[in-house]
C-alpha cells in the first residue's frame, strides 16, 4: 500500500473496497468495477438503480384503495418517489380514469399522521412484543371487521380464520350497494349483474348515486360519457337530496324520504295504463303492487304528482333501450328492478355477471348488517379477539349500536391501521399498516370480475415507515402461526402472491410475472352467471308519511370525496369544494327554502338536530335540491382523533341515526326523525361560490335537446 | 442604420399584423381546449388531479373564506340556466328541477391576454406555443393582473407555502416544476412541464409532436373525458377538429356561425380576449 501513489481514483477504490465509500458522499457509491484503471466512464454518485434514472418518471402499474371499485392506476415513479397516479388505461373497469379519491390516494401514502411503530396501550413497542402480547391474549376465536375485501389477502384472511377455530368475518361499508344487489339477486338471480349504461339511451335511478358513490363511479362516469355522446341519452333522477347524479340529470325529481319504491310503482303503473306496456314480465305479487299504485297513492306517499310520472313514463318508452336503477331501500331496488322487466331490459343493458375461478378471490363486499351483528356479537360475548382493518367502526356506526360498548365487551383488540382513528384509540394493540402505495395485493373489483379482470397492486416506493407492514404480510403471519395449511414455505406475502399467481397464469416465468406487473391485472378464468326468475317475488311499499309538525327526516348523504370520512385526513379532498354546495372544511345541512321559511331559518344559520339518539349543531345550506320533508347532512366529517386535518372539523350526521334495520337487507337505516331548533347564531359558510346565478351572463350555458338533436341530424354539432 | 430599418419595413407586413390576424407572433403551436359540459358531472377530478401535478398548496378554511384559495382549475356550479329563463318560467321552479350547471374554470390562455399588458415588469407574456405564462421569478406581485382578469384565475401566494407540506407530504412534490413562494402570482399553465417533456421526447425520437402526445392532468383524469386538450396549428388534431367544426374561430369576437345551434362557445366573446377554451353548452331536455 505504502509503494501505491494515492491519487484520487486510487482513493476512492480503497474506500470503495473497504465500504467506507458511502460516508463520503452519503449516496450509493459506484461498485469498484467502474473504477478500475483504464475505465474511462464516471459515473454520477447519484445514479441509484440501474432502472432509476434520476430525473426521469416511470410509471408502475397499480391499484386504487380508496373505495372498493378497485380502479387500476399507474404510479409514476422518480427518483424512489411517487408522485402522481393516473387511471390504468388497460383496465375495463376505469379506462385510464380516476376521481378525486383516487387522486387524493397520494396524500393517504405521504399524510403525516401515519402510524410509525406498534403500540400496546399507549406505549410504543416492537413487533415482537407486540404480536407476543396478541398470541398471549387471544383466546377463543378472532373476528376480523374490515372493509370491502377481495383476492388473496381475502384468500388469507379465511386461512387465518379457517385455522383459528373458525371465526367470523364482517366487512363493513356504510357505502355500499347492498340493497340493490339484494333486490337483483332476488329478481334475476344475480346479484352483481353487469350494467351497460353507455348502452342505453335513457336512465332511471331511483336513490341511487351512480356518478357518485355507487359500485364503481369511475367506470360509471366513463360510461356515462359514452351515454352523453350521440344520440344522447337521458338520465332522471328521484330522489330525497341531490346527489352528483341528480345534479347532473335532465329531469331531477324530489321524492320524501323513503318513498322512492313509491314513485317507481308509480311510473310501472303510467307505462301499464298509459302505454299499455304488458307486466306479464313480472311476478304476480309485484305485478299486483303497481296497479295498487294509483297517481293518488303515489302523490300521497311522495309528494310526486301525476304530470312528473307520465313523464318519466314518456322518457322510459321514448328513449329505449333504457336502464333502471335503484338503491338506498330493497323496495326501491325491487322496484327499479321490476321496470327493468317490464321494459325489457334485462338482457340488452343488464346482463349476467361472471363468477371468478377460483371463487374466494372474489370481492367480500361491506354492508352496515355486518357492522350491526359485530356490535350484537360484541355485546354477546361471541367476540373475544378482534382484527380490526381497513375499517372505522366506532365512527361510522349509528349511535344506536353503541359501538363503544360492544368493543369493551372485546377482551382483545387488534387494529391495523396507517392513521390513528376512533377505533384505534379503543384498541389494546395498534400495528401499523403500509400504505396502499406501499403494498402488494390482488383485488376483484366489483365489476371487473364481469371479465374476469383481477386488478394487481404492487409497491411504488420503499416504505415511509420501515415498520409498517402490508395487510397480505400481517394475515400471512397470523395465519402461519395459527398453523393453517399449505403456508409454510412462504416468507413473506409477495412469495405468496407471486406463487398463486403464476398458477394463475400457469407459467412460473419470470417474463410473465413481469408482464402481469406491467398491465396491472390478471385475466382470471371467469364463469358467466345466467339470470333465473322468481315468481314468488313481493313488493311491500313502505309508508313514507309526511313526518309531523316540528319534525323533519334527516339523511345522511355520501359524497364522492370525503366519502365515509375515510378521506377526511386528506388536505386535498378537505379543500375540494363539495359538489353540490361547494362547502370545504367543514359539514352543513341541506333545507329547503320553503322548509327554512317555514322555520325562520336563513343561509348561514346554526341549528341544534335532535334525534331520539343525539344532538349535533351545525349550519344551513338553502337550496331546492332536496325535499321539503327533508334536511340532509353530507357524511364524512365530525372526527374527534383522525389526525391534524379531520379532527374538530364539522360533525358526524351518523350520530343521530338509530339501530334501525331493514327487515330483507338487513342493513341499518340512513334516516331518521329529527327536530331542527335554530341557535341564534349565523356564521359564513366558507364556499367556492357565494352566489347560485349567473345574472344573465353565459358562463355555463345550457340549450334544449331538441336543438342539439338538430345538431346531431346536421353531423356537425357532435363533438 | 439602415439595416434595421430596412428590416423593420421588410418585416413590417408581419408585424403590424393585429390578434385578428394571428398576431405578430410566429407560433409554433397553438395549444387550446374543448371542454363539453354536456359530459361534466363536476365530480371536481380535475381539480384534484391538478393538486397534484401543479405542487398547489391547500389554504385552510380561513384564507379559503378569504378567497386565497390556489385551485388553478375550479369546478362553479350555479343553479340557474339563463337561456332556458323562457322554459323555465312556464314550469314549477320549486325544485332544482334540471339538476345543477357545473363549469370546469381555469386560465383560458387568452390571445389577447388583459394580464398581459399590465404587468410592469413583463412576468405574464405570451410564449411561441400559444400560452400566457407567467415567470414567477420575474413576478413583483403587483397583482395588476388578476385585477384585469376577467375570468379570476389568476392566485397570488399571500402567504408562504411551506406548511402546506408537513414532512412527509414535501415528498410528493413534483420536481419538474417549482414550489411558489410569497408574493408571486401563479396560474394554470396548461401542464407545460407536460407539454416540455413531450416537446423533448418528439425531438429525441426526430419526430413532430402529434396529437395525444400531451395530456393535461385535467384531461387525463377526467372521467367522462370531457376535456380535449392539443394543438390548434395541427389540423388533424381533435381539438382543431371540434373548433372547426363548432364554427368558431380565433382572432374575432364575432363568430359567424352558419348553424346557430352549434353548441361551441366561448365566456366573454364578447370581451375580445381571444381565449383558448372552447365550451360546448350543457344540454338538457325539456
Amino acid at each position: 500500500m505504502s509503494s501505491t501513489k494515492i491519487d484520487r481514483r486510487n482513493f476512492l477504490k480503497v474506500l470503495g473496497l473497504g465500504g467506507a465509500g458511502a460516508a463520503l458522499a452519503g449516496c450509493d457509491m459506484p461498485s469498484y468495477a467502474t473504477l478500475e484503471e483504464g475505465e474511462e466512464q464516471v459515473f454520477s454518485y447519484l445514479a441509484p438503480e440501474e432502472y432509476v434514472i434520476p430525473g426521469i418518471g416511470v410509471w408502475y402499474a397499480s391499484t386504487c384503495l380508496q373505495c372498493p371499485a378497485g380502479c387500476g392506476v399507474h404510479g409514476r415513479v422518480r427518483e424512489g418517489r411517487a408522485l402522481k397516479l393516473e387511471g390504468n388505461p388497460n383496465t375495463a373497469v376505469n379506462r385510464g380514469k380516476l376521481c378525486q379519491m383516487g387522486q387524493a390516494a397520494l396524500q393517504t401514502h405521504y399524510n403525516p399522521d401515519r402510524i410509525a411503530k406498534p403500540r400496546i396501550g399507549a406505549k410504543e413497542v416492537t413487533w415482537a412484543q407486540a404480536l407476543a402480547f396478541i398470541k398471549a391474549k387471544s383466546t377463543g376465536t378472532p373476528a376480523w371487521l374490515t372493509g370491502a375485501i377481495s383476492g388473496h389477502q381475502g384468500v388469507l384472511m379465511d386461512a387465518h380464520l379457517n385455522a383459528s377455530g373458525g371465526g367470523k368475518h364482517y366487512g363493513v361499508e356504510i357505502v355500499n350497494a347492498q340493497a340493490w344487489r339484494s333486490a337483483c339477486a332476488d329478481t334475476i338471480g344475480d346479484a352483481q349483474p353487469d350494467l351497460h349504461i353507455d348502452k342505453a339511451r335513457s336512465m332511471v335511478s331511483f336513490g341511487a348515486d351512480v356518478l357518485g358513490t355507487w359500485i364503481s363511479p369511475v367506470k360509471f362516469m366513463a360510461d356515462y360519457g359514452e351515454f352523453r355522446a350521440a344520440p344522447r341519452g337521458v338520465l332522471t333522477v328521484i330522489e330525497p337530496a341531490m346527489t352528483l347524479s341528480g345534479a347532473n340529470a335532465d329531469h331531477w325529481v324530489a321524492a320524501r324520504p323513503g318513498s322512492e319504491a313509491a314513485v317507481a310503482l308509480g311510473v310501472a303503473n303510467a307505462l301499464a295504463t298509459e302505454y299499455s306496456v304488458s307486466t306479464s314480465a313480472l311476478p304476480t305479487g309485484v305485478a299486483d303492487a303497481i296497479f295498487t299504485m294509483t297517481p293518488e297513492r303515489v302523490r300521497e306517499l311522495s309528494g310526486v304528482d301525476t304530470r312528473t310520472l307520465s313523464r318519466i313514463a314518456g322518457t322510459l318508452m321514448s328513449n329505449s333501450p333504457s336502464l333502471v336503477i335503484g338503491d338506498g331501500s330493497y323496495e326501491n331496488a325491487v322496484a327499479a328492478m321490476a321496470l327493468n322487466l317490464m321494459l325489457g331490459n334485462i338482457g340488452a343493458t343488464i346482463t349476467p355477471g361472471a363468477d371468478l375461478v377460483p371463487a374466494d378471490l372474489a370481492m367480500r363486499d361491506g354492508s352496515t348488517k355486518a357492522l350491526a351483528n359485530f356490535a350484537k356479537n360484541a355485546q354477546s360475548g361471541d367476540i373475544q379477539a378482534a382484527f380490526i382493518s381497513g375499517a372505522n367502526p366506532v365512527f361510522t356506526a349509528p349511535d344506536g349500536l353503541n359501538m363503544k360498548d360492544a368493543l369493551a365487551k372485546i377482551e382483545l383488540k387488534v387494529a391495523i391501521a396507517m392513521f390513528e382513528d376512533e377505533t384505534t384509540q379503543f384498541c389494546d394493540v395498534v400495528l401499523p399498516l403500509a400504505s396502499p402505495l406501499e403494498d402488494w395485493g390482488t383485488h376483484a373489483p366489483p365489476l371487473g370480475a364481469a371479465r374476469g379482470e383481477i386488478h394487481v397492486q404492487q409497491p411504488l416506493m420503499e416504505k415511509l415507515h420501515p415498520e409498517a407492514l402490508g395487510l397480505g404480510d400481517i394475515l400471512l403471519g397470523l395465519a402461519q402461526d395459527a398453523g393453517a395449511a399449505g403456508l409454510d414455505d412462504f416468507e413473506d406475502y409477495y412469495g405468496y402472491l407471486r406463487t398463486a399467481i403464476s398458477a394463475m397464469i400457469g407459467t412460473g416465468q419470470e417474463a410473465a410475472w413481469q408482464d402481469v406487473l406491467q398491465a396491472g391485472k390478471v385475466q382470471a378464468p371467469a364463469t358467466q352467471r345466467s339470470f333465473t326468475a322468481n315468481g314468488s317475488l313481493t313488493i311491500n311499499v313502505p309508508e313514507s308519511k309526511a313526518p309531523g309538525k316540528g319534525e323533519l327526516i334527516l339523511i345522511t348523504t355520501a359524497r364522492q370525496g370525503l366519502y365515509d370520512g375515510r378521506h377526511a385526513n386528506l388536505p386535498w379532498l378537505q379543500e375540494a369544494p363539495d359538489q353540490i354546495s361547494k362547502a370545504v372544511w367543514d359539514s352543513w345541512a341541506e333545507i329547503h327554502p320553503t322548509t327554512a321559511a317555514r322555520l325562520g331559518l336563513k343561509d348561514g344559520d346554526y341549528v341544534t338536530i335532535t334525534s331520539a339518539d343525539g344532538a349535533l349543531t351545525t349550519r344551513i345550506f338553502l337550496y331546492k335540491g332536496v325535499h321539503p320533508d327533508a334536511i340532509a347532512v353530507p357524511m364524512g366529517q365530525g372526527h374527534t382523533h383522525y389526525g391534524r386535518y379531520a379532527s374538530s372539523v364539522g360533525v358526524n350526521p351518523l350520530n343521530l341515526l338509530g339501530a334501525d334495520t331493514d327487515a330483507r337487507t338487513g342493513e341499518v337505516s340512513n334516516t331518521t326523525t329529527v327536530h331542527v331548533q335554530a341557535t341564534g347564531d349565523n356564521r359564513y359558510l366558507v364556499r367556492l361560490m357565494d352566489i347560485d346565478r349567473q345574472y344573465g351572463r353565459k358562463l355555463t350555458a345550457t340549450i334544449s335537446a331538441d336543438q342539439q338533436r338538430r345538431n346531431q341530424s346536421n353531423k356537425q354539432g357532435g363533438a | 442604420m439602415p439595416s434595421l430599418l430596412g428590416n423593420i419595413f421588410k418585416g413590417w407586413a408581419h408585424y403590424s399584423k393585429g390578434v385578428e390576424e394571428g398576431g405578430h407572433h410566429d407560433y409554433e403551436h397553438m395549444f387550446a381546449m374543448v371542454i363539453d359540459l354536456d359530459r361534466c358531472t363536476g365530480c371536481n377530478a380535475c381539480s384534484t388531479a391538478c393538486y397534484a401535478e401543479n405542487n398547489l398548496p391547500v389554504v385552510g378554511e380561513d384564507k379559503f373564506g378569504a378567497r386565497q384559495a390556489m385551485h388553478w382549475m375550479r369546478v362553479e356550479r350555479y343553479f340557474d340556466e339563463p337561456d332556458m329563463d323562457k322554459i323555465a318560467a312556464a314550469e314549477e321552479t320549486d325544485t332544482q328541477s334540471r339538476g345543477a350547471s357545473f363549469l370546469p374554470m381555469m386560465c383560458q390562455h387568452c390571445n389577447a391576454a388583459p394580464c398581459e399588458p399590465v404587468c410592469p415588469v413583463g412576468a405574464t407574456y405570451h410564449t411561441l406555443d400559444g400560452l400566457n405564462a407567467q415567470v414567477y421569478n420575474r413576478c413583483i406581485g403587483s397583482r395588476y393582473c388578476a385585477n384585469n382578469c376577467p375570468f379570476r384565475v389568476r392566485y397570488f401566494n399571500f402567504y408562504d407555502t411551506a406548511e402546506s407540506w408537513p414532512a412527509p407530504m414535501d415528498q410528493q412534490l413534483n420536481p419538474d416544476l417549482s414550489v411558489r413562494s410569497k408574493g408571486v402570482m401563479e396560474k394554470c399553465t396548461m401542464c407545460i412541464q407536460r407539454t416540455r417533456a413531450a416537446r423533448d421526447t418528439a425531438k429525441r425520437e426526430g419526430r413532430a409532436l402529434i396529437d395525444g402526445d400531451i395530456q393535461t392532468a385535467c384531461q387525463q383524469t377526467c372521467p367522462t373525458s370531457a376535456i380535449v386538450f392539443g394543438d390548434l396549428l395541427d389540423e388533424t388534431s381533435a381539438v382543431a377538429k371540434i373548433w372547426k367544426r363548432q364554427q368558431v374561430k380565433l382572432g374575432t369576437y364575432k363568430q359567424n356561425k352558419e348553424n346557430p345551434d352549434l353548441r361551441g362557445y366561448r365566456i366573454f366573446e364578447e370581451l375580445n380576449v381571444d381565449a383558448k377554451v372552447l365550451y360546448l353548452e350543457r344540454v338538457r331536455e325539456v
